[in-house]
């Protein structure tokens, strides 16, 4: 009995340990639970990069990370999937959209310079395709009487007129060595007049040796900066001619061009991380209200307690007293499985739950084997003390059949399966492992104990309507 | 009670090839209606799901009823008209979509935030799928159910013989089948559509399906072991006998739980919960009635002639070791 009596007080200590790590430790909420938004972001080849490496998808990770911090996200997690994939979650966002356009923009921020010349070529264009615009305009008022033939010729010339006033724009401005990368910092601001924002930005000193050089080429010139946010011009501000000897020499800008707050705070978000290095889509969000995930919590609660509740029944009506000591293995299990998921980190998402409530249906599997076999033999004659040890013996290999085939599509799932389904898998084996110990040594351990008191010793416990082949004394010392 | 599951071999075949029948028609129904053997979420497509719900802590907020034709006119504007849209409890709505981008989403919410009532944002649920993305999910859980298949074929035959494990498989497909046909015919009949969980849950059903198979072929071991002598429609039916009352108990003990989840659990696990309560009822009944039968009748065909004691298991039995 003494072994008895050690596994005993180790289940006894286990159960405090597990106790105190579910006090100590506080569960991981997944954010299907807490609420939040987990994103998958797919990283896309360019023209430059044709092949996505680890070096810019690494590169890719560490923007967005700087974009979610710039969010001001806590505990988010952004990292890398597979070869050309990152994974981005924000528990508790309350504004998915605005995460969803911060991290989905380029951002590629760049200085360009205007050409005079090229600016004359553009004026024509512009000209003519004004010309055309009024001709068509006189054509369309006349009414019914209307040359439907011209109009149609005017709207093709009209067409073919825009196309090359793009052509002249595109090449208005000039490409410099300026871009986002020399920013220092970024900061959105209402502008002091009318209800429209702005974003004052400095450079860092390279930048700002950049940013004077241009500016003063422009005071001297009348040219204007064309400031370019992922090749679109957001504006084209002119430099006052009192910078034509220094230029802007304090390495400060400003871009302002009709943003409002949120185009405004984004683009500050955006330009503060950085820009990326390849184009980016969002494929995937999964985004789950704070109240909902709480609901969900709760629901999952009273499924796991009715369901736990609904099988301590069970076995206590159906198995009698060793179902009665299966039902004290199977708390014992609960908590030794809910202080695993505390202590080893695991991330609790709503089919994780659903694969631990499972758990508990299959932990008392093996109690059921065994106790159905410690039936067979008592009904076969055999004394109450060797059925029950020959229970457990014979009974065994079935459970770890079982228990392995549960374990092999676990492993599948764990290895193959994405986000969510990954966290049922791990549950249900972290469950399924600690069941074959709880129904097995613990279940083991209390029952000889209980019958070493002479009074809990009564086969018909065991086995209602017994009716034994022959009686046999009890034999226990 | 003793079950004849041998004599009576012929109804239990004929239960499972009508049942087979009808998931093998509702499957050509649905590949007929939706073009794929079962109604596929989003999850497999692509597309998008607006899940909102009115606040209607805010006064006045939830006094008008949610006029959906005022929100199919939001989604027409939005070149979307044709999509789904569900009411959920008067005060909640459910929009199917094809896969919309960030600018879209927040135009619509914004106008049903105007037109039908403030929504609550923390009462939102948003699920985005690219198609590409959705190809990726429903080709992981198809190789991820592969390889659980390949995975339980190679431990069954190493702890069997090859012909229990093969029949062991035959009840395992039996269960994946049903399951599969069961959610074909839910699909036609409800509309109801399947998930990632759906995969998780078949890959679950054959995990656990195939432990009361395990159960009876150890037990049909064991009484060969015993008693080589006798013929092997005798073994089996001994067999299923002695081991019914466990293998409907553990079947039993885990649907309790599962039952508690598709009543109390919420929406997003009520499917996934009854395709196990069909998967794990169909697991049982295959072990008892066809895993058992087949293998009888295999031995039987097999070798009429030789002793029978050869055709116990080739790893040591349960009861010395």
């Amino acid at each position: 009995m003494g072994r008895q009596r050690s596994l005993l007080l180790l289940i006894l200590v286990l159960a405090i340990a597990a106790i105190v790590v579910i006090v100590r430790i506080p569960t991981r909420l997944g954010l299907d639970l807490r609420g939040g938004s987990q994103l998958t972001i797919q990283v896309k080849p360019n023209e430059e990069v044709k092949n996505i490496s680890e070096r810019e998808l690494e590169a890719v990770r560490k923007v967005l990370e700087e974009r979610v911090n710039a969010l001001g996200v806590s505990e988010s997690v952004v990292q890398t999937s597979g070869k050309d994939q990152i994974l981005v979650q924000l528990p508790g966002v309350d504004d998915p959209q605005q995460a969803e356009r911060v991290l989905g923009g380029t951002a590629q921020l760049d200085f360009r310079l205007q050409s005079i010349e090229k600016s004359a070529v553009l004026d024509v264009r512009q000209k003519e395709l004004n010309d055309l615009q009024s001709q068509l305009f006189q054509e369309e008022a006349k009414g019914e009487k209307a040359d439907q033939a011209a109009i149609a010729r005017l709207k093709t010339q009209i067409a073919e007129k825009e196309k090359q006033a793009q052509l002249a724009f595109e090449d208005v401005f000039e490409r410099t060595e300026l871009t986002g990368k020399n920013l220092k910092d970024a900061l959105a601001r209402p502008e002091p007049m009318g209800n429209q924002w702005a974003v004052d930005i400095s450079f860092d000193e390279a930048g700002a040796k950049q940013f004077a050089e241009l500016t003063k080429k422009a005071a001297q010139t009348g040219a204007r900066l064309g400031i370019f946010l992922d090749n679109k011009l957001v504006s084209a501000p002119g430099v006052d001619a009192k910078y034509k000897d220094t230029g802007i020499s304090n390495g400060n800008a400003t871009i302002s061009g009709g943003f409002n707050q949120q185009a405004a705070t984004d683009l500050e978000l955006q330009l503060r991380g950085g820009a990326l290095p390849v184009p980016i889509e969002i494929v995937e969000n999964r985004t789950v209200g704070a109240t909902l995930g709480r609901d969900s919590v709760q629901r999952s609660i009273y499924a796991a307690l009715a369901g736990l509740v609904l099988v301590l029944l069970f076995m206590v009506i159906y198995y009698r007293l060793p179902g009665l000591i299966a039902d004290i293995s199977l708390l014992i299990y609960a908590l030794l499985t809910f202080a695993a998921f505390n202590l080893f980190g695991v991330t609790l998402t709503l089919p994780g739950i659903a694969g631990f409530i499972l758990s508990i249906g299959m932990a008392v599997d093996a109690n059921v084997l065994i106790f159905e076999r410690t039936r067979e033999e008592l009904r076969s004659g055999k004394s109450l003390y060797r059925s029950v040890e020959s229970g457990f013996y014979r009974a065994f290999s079935s459970i770890l059949d079982s228990n392995v085939t549960t374990l092999i599509a676990c492993g599948a799932l764990f290895w193959l399966g994405a986000g969510l389904v990954k966290g049922f898998a791990l549950t249900l084996a972290i469950g399924v492992v600690i069941s074959m110990f709880t129904a097995l040594t613990c279940t083991r351990s209390l029952l000889l104990t209980s019958l070493s008191f002479a009074n809990l010793r009564k086969p018909e416990w065991f086995c209602p309507n017994l009716v034994p082949a022959k009686s046999q004394p009890e034999a226990i010392s | 009670m003793k079950l004849n599951v041998i004599r009576q071999r012929g109804l239990w075949w004929t239960i499972s090839v009508v049942l087979i029948l009808a998931s093998i028609t509702g499957i050509a129904l649905s590949l007929q209606r939706y073009g794929a053997p079962l109604k596929p979420s989003l999850d497999f497509i692509g597309g998008t799901r607006l899940q909102i719900e009115r606040d209607c802590s805010q006064a006045d907020n939830c006094r008008q009823p949610i006029n959906l034709a005022t929100v199919r006119n939001v989604l027409t504007q939005e070149g979307v008209g044709g999509s789904s849209i569900q009411l959920i409890d008067d005060n909640g709505l459910s929009i199917r979509t094809a896969q919309l981008d960030e600018t879209q989403r927040s135009r619509i919410i914004t106008a049903l935030n105007t037109q039908v009532g403030k929504f609550d944002p923390a009462r939102t649920q948003i699920d985005t799928v690219g198609p590409a993305i959705g190809q990726q999910l429903l080709s992981a859980g198809l190789l991820a159910l592969l390889v659980a298949f390949a995975g339980i074929t190679a431990y069954l035959s190493l702890r069997f013989k090859l012909d229990y494990a093969l029949f062991a498989l035959v009840a395992l497909f039996h269960d994946v089948f049903l399951v599969i046909g069961g959610f074909a015919i839910l699909g036609l009949v409800l509309g109801l559509e399947v998930d990632s969980l759906f995969i998780v849950a078949l890959l679950t059903v054959v995990g656990f399906s195939v432990n009361d198979t395990v159960v009876i072929y150890d037990r049909v071991r064991e009484v060969l072991e015993a008693s080589p002598e006798q013929p092997m429609d005798d073994v089996v039916d001994l067999a299923v006998n002695q081991t019914l009352g466990r293998s409907i108990n553990t079947t039993l003990t885990t649907l309790l739980p599962i039952v508690a989840i598709f009543f109390l659990g919420g929406e997003t696990l009520k499917y996934f919960a009854l395709a196990l309560i069909i998967g794990f009822i169909s697991g049982s009944y295959s072990s008892i009635f066809i895993a058992s039968t087949l293998l009888a009748w295999w031995r039987n065909r097999q070798q009429p002639a030789r002793s029978i004691a050869a055709a116990s298991g080739v790893v040591a039995p349960t009861d010395d070791a």
